[in-house]
């Protein structure tokens, strides 16, 4: 009795800390954005969290996504922008890791840093690289680079100027949101690389197999399980990013809508001082966490996720 | 000193020299590849850094006009000069707090993921209880949980408590029992708590996973040794697991640290007074390259890096590991 | 210091039995090894007695005092790991000092048992350094240096020597024995290495699929095994394995490969094989005890043979022989080298020879005349016993 009761003391005194965060950080808000998204606050009015609305908020939406070009384009940015940006993360990560399994450990090790850079850099110094990077005079880099090489001769406002919109926009939060992402895939397979047998690889080298053949049909089967556990990872991740998209809209680096996904609306509904609709923004918010639920049961379903949640073998 | 020789020797261990698959010449075809791959991290990094020690922006490698190196735009952010031609916006006071509210954020963060991830984790590696592998599903979702949808609740808390808090505190101040002068800076320190506890809260999933891999790989003989010796169960875990993990809370700090040191978000709606992020935020919103003098912000910027490099050199693999190092199985 | 006494002991991971219903006395002072394949359980009974793990279900006992649920460092117990888990942050002198410390004793006290012990270990000049700086045998002393300190009153030892090369095992040993014995401590040592269990052990306890075979002195395990595991576990080679009809006539008669007969004069033997009444009975005997001849011995246990293969090892060949449908391997002096394909003949002396039941694989001298039945109800073992490696279990 008294072996069970030091037990749950210990648990207690181990859990309590990251439970409370939890439960005060992760259950209650998400229980408290649920309500939001059936009442009428904005303005942060407290109040009005009182104020049951009931369905509006969705209806709402729905209708915005229909008939307000602006919430259209923040759609159509958000399903471009993920799919491509998951498309540039899970192969250009594959790419890399790829790479960077074949050279030299030492070589590729500073190859490897250098990629994650863009993901530990403060999010206002990785967009103030890229602020000045596409400026839209010809002081940005992108312009004196292209117009030094006689590509155009005039500088481009890529981030405002109609006529190279909305794919200016896309590219650029697609580039600089794969910076960021893309090292997630390269650790992740170069990590699944370098737990392949070595002696597969001698073998199929003995066979008289080319470094592509080994690529092929070593290597990248071996990670075939990593495959999906990023992609469906990546698409997550950037289904509910937006600090980098936030800066690059924020400081007009890019078009305000087609810079704009699903997350950074719910933000910039909640925040921004010319709407400032918090319930709409919970609305907006609870359907993202349908998905986020949904991918991360997948993720779990797909990852051996069981092997890792197996009772300690030594618990005295 | 000795966290550094701690990091060092973990690198040590793991390192295993093997042969490069592809060596020579067709070696050398794939390094080209990938520097040429690398050239816009390489380029922008760099213009940044450059244009922070230049009289002007640097911002291509085809430069036609003359630059002259200084130190002045460190000078001039230090004395909260925005450019040659304006006056003091700042006090060097004022550039000072910006900085030192950055590293409390960071170390805020820091203290609240170490203080409640590390039992955290040992608890789920090491005992077994009713209800753990649910614990560990639930961390998993919320390692991935969409953040954008609790800061609205979350900011919502934050207006909704502070009244009654306050009104707590000043009730508690006229029996004696908190002081007044505490009572004055109530809004400052309820600001910064929060920014704090919340950011921290947002890493504690992926933190608790990490260290658990840590705690995984110490052996259950060192554990029961030290209970056979006759220890408790806590002193077994203070005195003989968490020396052997000391990597494993190095790796941690650091992610948790960076983690507070790059936010933007929090601290942008949270946190009334500036950081370095809010200030950069500040002279680029709105503005323009024309009216902003970027080398200025460059120097910002480049001291706002400087932690993350630092580390970075520091750590290296370690911080690989730890981009998707509790994950694994 | 004390003995220990396990009751009914029974250890279960999810449903699968590592221990199982185990009945055990370790004498006070004595040296008991507990030997068996890997995953037989052993490590396991081991944990239990150092309160590691909690037994499902049975009582343990030092002396009269029940420990069951005593916490580890509430029974005064000592362990050497495997591994030896010496704590890698600190010094030698602190991790001897470590239990010390535990019990708060005085500054003084600690220096001065540290000392003892290392002294007593040869250790001393290590104490400054850290155990990655030691060699296996200079660990191995260290781990037990930090179990005597304490003076347990049991001292248990998880394979202590395997780690280390093969002279140096032989060496550590008697050195460890004449340890045990200076300082009249119960020890408990498991080990899957027979030699090292012979050679150190008073007392054998062979343990398989977690429940114990057999408890005796080593002479008693090696010549008279109490079933076939037993006998086929020890020995190297182990002992020889053969399916023989039992023709039941006056006195039963041994069928022997070759149309050879031996029939069985010794009267308790022939009264069980009799009550027993089987058609079939297993016959073992050590490689060393057979000899091999042109013609049967007679008045021996003899039986044809074909010659396999010969393996000359110096001191001695080792002869491989198919005998009917069994293979059996047999020890021979040098000169001794018959041809490959060659029919000879095996033969062992009735006494060498030893005759285990087929169903319930128990040697038949250990069978209680009248109530054969009754003994092969009491010995369960072969019942169905999980094939898993228990020792692997719940291993992330």
């Amino acid at each position: 009795m008294a072996k069970r009761n030091s037990k749950k003391l210990a648990l207690a005194f181990f859990l309590a800390p990251a439970l409370a965060l939890i439960i005060f950080f992760f259950i209650i808000p998400t229980l408290l954005t649920i309500w939001i998204s059936f009442t009428n606050l904005y303005n942060w009015k407290i109040d009005r969290v009182k104020e049951f609305v009931g369905l509006q908020n969705y209806k709402d939406l729905i209708y915005f996504i229909q008939h307000d070009p602006d919430v259209e384009k923040v759609v159509k940015t958000t399903l471009v922008f993920t799919s491509l940006t998951l498309l540039v993360n899970v192969l250009g990560g594959l790419a890399l890791a790829i790479f960077a399994y074949l050279i030299d450990e030492r070589v590729s090790l500073s190859f490897r840093l250098l990629w994650i850079l863009p993901r530990m850099t403060p999010i206002a110094v990785f967009g103030l690289l890229w602020y000045y990077f596409f400026y839209g005079s010809e002081l940005g880099t992108l312009n004196s680079v292209l117009l030094r090489l006689g590509v155009i001769d005039q500088p481009i406002s890529w981030g405002s100027d109609p006529s190279v919109q909305p794919w200016a926009s896309w590219l650029i939060i697609i580039f600089v949101n794969g910076l960021v992402g893309v090292s997630f895939g390269m650790v992740v397979f170069y990590s699944a690389f370098k737990s392949v047998p070595r002696e597969l690889i001698v073998a199929a080298k003995v066979d008289g197999a080319t470094t592509w053949q080994i690529i092929r049909h070593i290597l990248v089967p071996m990670a075939r399980w990593h495959l999906v556990f990023v992609t469906v990872w990546q698409l997550l991740s950037l289904l509910t990013t937006y600090p980098h998209l936030f800066v690059l809209v924020e400081w007009g680096v890019v078009d305000k809508n087609y810079g704009t996904t699903w997350s950074l609306y719910v933000f910039l509904t909640a925040f921004s001082k010319a709407v400032n609709y918090q319930a709409l923004a919970a609305a907006a918010a609870v359907i993202l966490v349908i998905i986020g639920a949904i991918l991360g049961l997948i993720v779990l379903r797909v990852m051996k996720f069981e092997e890792m949640i197996q009772p300690p073998r030594g618990d005295v | 000193m000795t966290l550094l020789r701690l990091l060092r020797r973990s690198r040590r261990a793991r390192s295993e020299w093997e042969e490069p698959l592809v060596k020579g010449r067709k070696a050398g075809i794939l390094i080209l590849a990938l520097l040429l791959a690398s050239t816009p991290i390489i380029l922008s990094y760099t213009f940044l850094v450059v244009t922070s020690f230049a009289n002007t922006i640097v911002f291509t490698p085809f430069i036609n006009f003359k630059i002259t190196w200084t130190t002045e735009n460190y000078k001039m952010f230090f004395q909260g000069k925005l450019s040659p031609a304006a006056g003091q916006v700042y006090s060097t006071k004022d550039i000072l707090t910006f900085i030192a509210n950055t590293f409390i954020v960071a170390a805020g963060v820091t203290a609240v993921v170490l203080a409640s991830s590390i039992p955290a984790a040992y608890a789920i590696s090491r005992i077994n209880f009713r209800g753990r592998a649910n614990l560990m599903r639930l961390l998993m979702l919320l390692h991935a949980f969409p953040g954008v949808a609790l800061i609205i609740a979350v900011y919502f808390i934050y207006i909704y408590a502070r009244s009654p808090l306050y009104n707590a505190l000043r009730d508690l101040a006229e029996t004696g029992l908190v002081s007044k002068s505490f009572l004055a800076s109530f809004d400052l320190a309820y600001s910064f708590f929060f920014v704090i506890v919340a950011r921290a809260s947002l890493e504690i999933p992926m933190s608790i996973w990490l260290m658990k891999g840590f705690f995984d790989r110490i052996p259950w003989e060192l554990e029961w040794a030290a209970i056979v010796d006759g220890a408790s169960r806590f002193t077994a875990f203070r005195k003989v697991v968490l020396p052997l993990v000391k990597p494993g809370i190095a790796a941690l700090a650091i992610f948790a640290f960076l983690a507070g040191w790059e936010d933007l978000i929090y601290v942008y709606v949270f946190l009334p007074e500036m950081t370095l992020a809010t200030f950069i935020h500040n002279q680029l919103s709105g503005g323009s390259l024309e009216t902003t003098y970027l080398p200025v912000v460059a120097a910002a910027a480049t001291i706002y890096l400087v932690p993350t490099l630092l580390f970075f050199v520091v750590t290296q693999r370690l911080l690989l590991e730890a981009v998707w190092g509790g994950l694994k199985g | 210091m004390v003995e220990v006494r396990l009751s009914r002991v029974t250890k279960r991971f999810g449903d699968v039995y590592a221990v199982r219903e185990v009945d055990l006395v370790f004498p006070d002072k004595g040296f008991t090894a507990l030997l068996g394949p890997s995953g037989s359980g052993k490590t396991t009974l081991l944990y239990l007695i150092a309160g590691i793990y909690r037994p499902t279900s049975g009582r343990i006992y030092f002396d009269e005092r029940d420990v069951t649920n005593l916490h580890p460092n509430e029974r005064n117990v000592s362990i050497v790991f495997q591994n030896y888990a010496l704590y890698p942050h600190m010094k030698v002198f602190d991790n001897i000092a470590f239990p010390l410390k535990l019990r708060k004793e005085s500054k003084q006290v600690i220096e001065r048992k540290v000392m003892e012990i290392a002294e007593m270990l040869g250790i001393s000049q290590l104490l400054d350094r850290y155990p990655s700086q030691l060699s296996g045998g200079q660990q191995q002393r260290v781990a037990l240096a930090r179990a005597l300190v304490k003076e347990p009153s049991v001292l248990l030892l998880d394979e202590p020597l395997s780690n280390l090369d093969a002279l140096l095992r032989i060496k550590i040993r008697s050195e460890l024995k004449r340890l045990q014995k200076d300082l009249g401590i119960t020890a408990i040592y498991v080990t899957h290495d027979q030699s090292e269990a012979m050679a150190m052990a008073d007392k054998i306890v062979v343990i398989h699929k977690g429940v114990v075979q057999q408890v005796a002195d080593p002479d008693t395990i090696y010549n008279k095994p109490r079933n076939v595991f037993v006998a086929s576990f020890i020995g190297n080679p182990p002992a020889n394995l053969l399916r023989v009809r039992v023709s039941h006539g006056n006195v039963p008669c041994l069928r022997l490969p070759g149309d050879l007969e031996y029939c069985v004069k010794d009267p308790i033997i022939s009264a069980k094989l009799s009550a027993l009444s089987t058609e079939e009975v297993i016959l073992a005997f050590r490689p060393e005890h057979a000899l091999i001849s042109e013609n049967p011995v007679p008045e021996y246990v003899s039986m044809e043979a074909e010659v396999y293969t010969v393996e000359p090892l110096g001191r001695e060949n080792i002869v491989t022989l198919i005998a009917g449908a069994d293979t059996v391997k047999v020890i021979v002096p040098p000169v001794v080298k018959p041809k490959p394909g060659s029919k000879v003949y095996i033969s062992v002396e009735w006494e060498k020879v030893l005759l285990f039941d087929p169903a319930t694989e128990v040697n038949i001298e250990y069978l209680e005349v009248p109530s054969v039945e009754v003994a092969r109800e009491a010995n369960p073992q072969w019942l169905g016993a999980d094939e898993r490696e228990v020792d692997e279990v719940g291993e992330a």
